[in-house]
């Protein structure tokens, strides 16, 4: 159970990820005919990462703590003292900005280069820092891999 | 440049994400350095965490909604691209803190 929430957090947060990247080309390309696929798909980003969120939130406050513990034991506890401390408050900006960008979508990008240029920035500020947040994720899931590894081969 | 101007909701929710970005970080190092603030908030939902996300959402809706409010519920008016750089500054200096902190201070 505690795989399939974890993955389904990591799922959830690429989906946002893909779904912001599919607004910037969108809003890239803005016409009358993908004005309203714009709005829906930057509130599919929105959506998915509260999904996102939810999954590895509920992960974080009840499976974690056993991971933590494996990490600090194991050679690369910065994977927790550093990457997990500093991700699960960067998801936080990132959780801000895909709220905010079904509002700044909601304007009339067609006709509005103001607005389309401030939906081109937090299409672009999404994936980034989700990226950066999934490499997060990477890493704290290598210190746990390292830990046990570690563990295992001790003579 | 020319600035056409967006909706009102549009403005303050773009300033509440920049204030709220830089609130969180704030949150962050003043929770780590007091045991009393983190045990409150861990007090409060059961997991500091959760507390503080909760804390930064109900901000950032209410910042949202109260700054729609000004001008007599014109909202508060602002050149498109000072909401752009207030935001990237909200949530670059916001990142940085976040980032700074645990990897100099903690």
């Amino acid at each position: 159970m505690s795989e399939i929430i974890l993955m389904t957090h990591v799922f959830f947060g690429v989906a946002c990820v893909i779904a912001a990247v599919w607004v910037f080309v969108d809003v890239l390309n803005v016409s009358e005919a993908n004005g309203k696929r714009i709005q829906w798909v930057s509130r599919a980003a929105a959506v998915f990462m509260w999904l996102s969120l939810l999954a590895g939130g509920y992960w974080y406050v009840v499976f974690y703590p056993a991971d933590k513990a494996i990490i600090l034991k194991g050679p690369w506890p910065f994977a927790h003292a550093y990457f997990m401390e500093t991700k699960e408050h960067l998801v936080i900006l990132l959780l801000l900005l895909a709220t905010y960008l079904p509002i700044a979508a909601s304007n009339r990008l067609v006709a509005n280069p103001d607005a389309r240029r401030l939906v081109l920035w937090l299409a672009a500020l999404i994936p980034l820092l989700g990226l950066l947040i999934e490499g997060h994720g990477a890493i704290i899931a290598m210190g746990v891999k390292v830990a046990l590894l570690a563990k295992h081969i001790q003579p | 440049m020319e600035n056409r101007p967006v909706s009102k909701y549009t403005t303050s929710f773009g300033l509440s994400l920049a204030l709220t970005s830089f609130l969180n970080a704030l949150l962050v190092v003043v929770k780590e350095k007091s045991p009393a603030v983190q045990a409150g908030m861990k007090s409060l939902t059961g997991h500091h965490w959760v507390t503080h996300v909760a804390i930064v959402l109900v901000l950032f809706i209410a910042f949202g909604f109260l700054l729609a409010q000004f001008k007599r519920g014109q909202g508060l008016t602002l050149p498109v691209n000072r909401l752009i750089n207030t935001i990237l500054a909200g949530v670059v200096v916001a990142g940085g803190i976040i980032v700074g902190f645990y990897l100099v201070a903690d």
